[in-house]
This record gives structure tokens, C-alpha cells and sequence, in this order.
């Protein structure tokens, strides 16, 4: 559905949302969601879950619109990876991390079978060891390594300084290479 | 640690895979939300700034009225004292003597 609203940005969109505008939500829907899509997915490893968690936050925005505050709020997209991440963790604790599908096509299939199979079991081991991380340093990595946000942006995004980020990423990165030795 | 761990395990970090989203899951969420009414209950603090901002007062303002107001409580919680001891023994004096009054 093309909304026609490409000019706005997103706190010109927000403003109109919280005077009731489907056109401008829209808007933002259309404009977003494939991101926090990845985001979403990344914590909980599932599609069906990844696009329920996305639906309602964004559906959580237009029955609460005042609760994005732009005098508080710098930047929409910070905002949102917040409630996201929120939202996805609330999940986790929720429910049992879900393992990962054993008939999931991780490898790309122009690859040979053998490199396929070291692929899967790359990732399969990567995404394993990701989720055993501590909450924080998962959400750093996420962040920075999926949602190509600048260290500065995911400080931002988590609250932290970017210090603290940069020791957590490195702290993330100083396991995962411990524990994928065999891989790396 | 090596520079090679390290670049490969930023690549295995950056070729994460992501299952593609349903084609339709933007338009659920457009149509969904179209059946849901808004909420438009401001915070508190948020409802009092824009009332605050409906009066367009200066910051000064502000200080004068708070200065006011305060002034105007603590004058009637504090008691008053400014009755000399005199005048209190001679009210409780004829107030005594009321009594006395024969009937």
C-alpha cells in the first residue's frame, strides 16, 4: 500500500499518529518493519514469534501514541530498538528459548555439500553460543553486527556510554571466540 | 588471538541468517490497527506541560506564582503569635469574669 508520505520523516509521522493518522502509521509501518523484523528474529530464532513481537509493539504505538515523547526521545529508531528489545526479552523470560529448526536451510545452496555442512554447523554453533550470552552483551552484538547501527547509536539505543558498549561487544566477541575455537 | 579469528568471526557475525518475513506482515499490521481505537491519555506530566504551554508564561512567571503560593501556605500553617502576652491574660481576665455574671 503505497502511503505517499516518503517527504515525512519519522517525527513528523509520529506527530500525526498521535493525532489519530492510519496514513502516517502506516507510513512508519511500512518504513520499519523489515528492521525490526531482523531484530526481533535474532532474539527469538523464529518467524511466526519475530512478526508477532513486531505487530505489537507497533500496534502498543498506535493505541499509545503519547507514549513517544519527542522532547525526551532523540530519534524514533533508538526509541523503538528499545521497546523491541523490551519486548523480545519479556518474551524470553516468558518462554523457553526455542531450539533451532534442524530442517532450517542455514547453508547457502550454491555452496558444496561438505562446505554446506561446516556452514550449518558454524552458524548453528554461533547462534547457540549468542544466545547463552549474557542478556547485554547479546543485545551489543545485535545491534552493532545485525542492525548496522554505529557503536554511538547502540549506546544510545541500550542506555549506555560508549565505553561501556564497546567493553561489552568485547567481552560478547572474547567468548564466542573462546567457545568457537574449532570453527575460527 | 589472531587478526584472522578475529575477521572471521566478525564475518560469521555479520552472515547471520534471518528467515524473510511474510510478504503481508507490514499490511497486517496496518489493517490490524485500523481496528483499534487510540488511547490519547496523556501522562501527567505531560498533560500539565501542555497546559503550562496553553498560558505561554515566562519562566520568571513561574517563580513569582511558586513564591506566592508558598508564601500564602506557610502564612496560614504558621500560628499566629503576634497577640502580646497582656492581651491574652486580659481576654482569658474577662472572659473569666463573664462567668461571674449573675444570672
Amino acid at each position: 500500500m503505497a502511503t505517499g508520505w516518503p517527504e515525512k520523516d519519522d517525527q513528523e509521522l509520529l506527530a500525526l499518529i498521535q493525532e489519530g493518522s492510519h496514513q502516517a502509521f502506516a507510513e512508519l509501518v511500512q518504513r520499519h518493519t523489515e528492521r525490526f523484523y531482523r531484530l526481533a528474529y535474532r532474539y527469538v530464532q523464529n518467524r511466526e514469534t519475530a512478526e508477532d513481537l513486531v505487530q505489537d509493539a507497533f500496534l502498543r504505538l498506535w493505541e499509545n501514541p503519547a507514549s513517544w515523547r519527542p522532547d525526551r526521545n532523540s530519534k524514533f529508531t533508538t526509541w523503538f530498538y528499545r521497546i523491541v528489545v523490551n519486548l523480545c526479552l519479556d518474551w524470553q523470560k516468558k518462554k523457553r528459548p526455542m531450539p533451532l529448526d534442524e530442517d532450517m536451510p542455514l547453508a547457502d545452496e550454491r555452496e558444496s555439500a561438505d562446505e554446506a555442512m561446516i556452514r550449518i554447523q558454524e552458524q548453528r554453533l554461533l547462534e547457540k553460543e549468542i544466545a547463552a550470552l549474557p542478556e547485554r552483551q547479546r543485545t551489543a552484538l545485535n545491534l552493532c553486527f545485525d542492525q548496522g547501527l554505529s557503536n554511538q547509536e547502540a549506546a544510545e539505543t541500550m542506555g549506555v556510554n560508549l565505553k561501556a558498549l564497546q567493553s561489552l561487544i568485547m567481552r560478547a566477541k572474547t567468548t564466542l571466540r573462546e567457545r568457537m575455537k574449532a570453527y575460527l | 588471538m589472531s587478526d584472522k579469528q578475529d575477521e572471521k568471526l566478525d564475518a560469521l557475525l555479520r552472515a547471520r541468517r534471518v528467515e524473510p518475513t511474510s510478504r503481508d506482515l507490514a499490511q497486517r499490521i496496518i489493517l490490524k490497527a485500523q481496528s483499534l481505537p487510540q488511547n490519547q491519555t496523556l501522562p501527567l506530566m505531560q498533560w500539565l506541560r501542555q497546559l503550562f504551554a496553553e498560558f505561554h508564561l515566562p519562566k520568571p512567571a513561574y517563580v513569582v506564582v511558586s513564591a506566592l503560593v508558598l508564601g500564602i501556605i506557610v502564612g496560614f500553617s504558621t500560628p499566629d503569635r503576634t497577640a502580646s502576652k497582656d492581651e491574652d491574660s486580659t481576654s482569658v481576665q474577662s472572659f473569666l469574669d463573664a462567668d461571674e455574671v449573675p444570672l
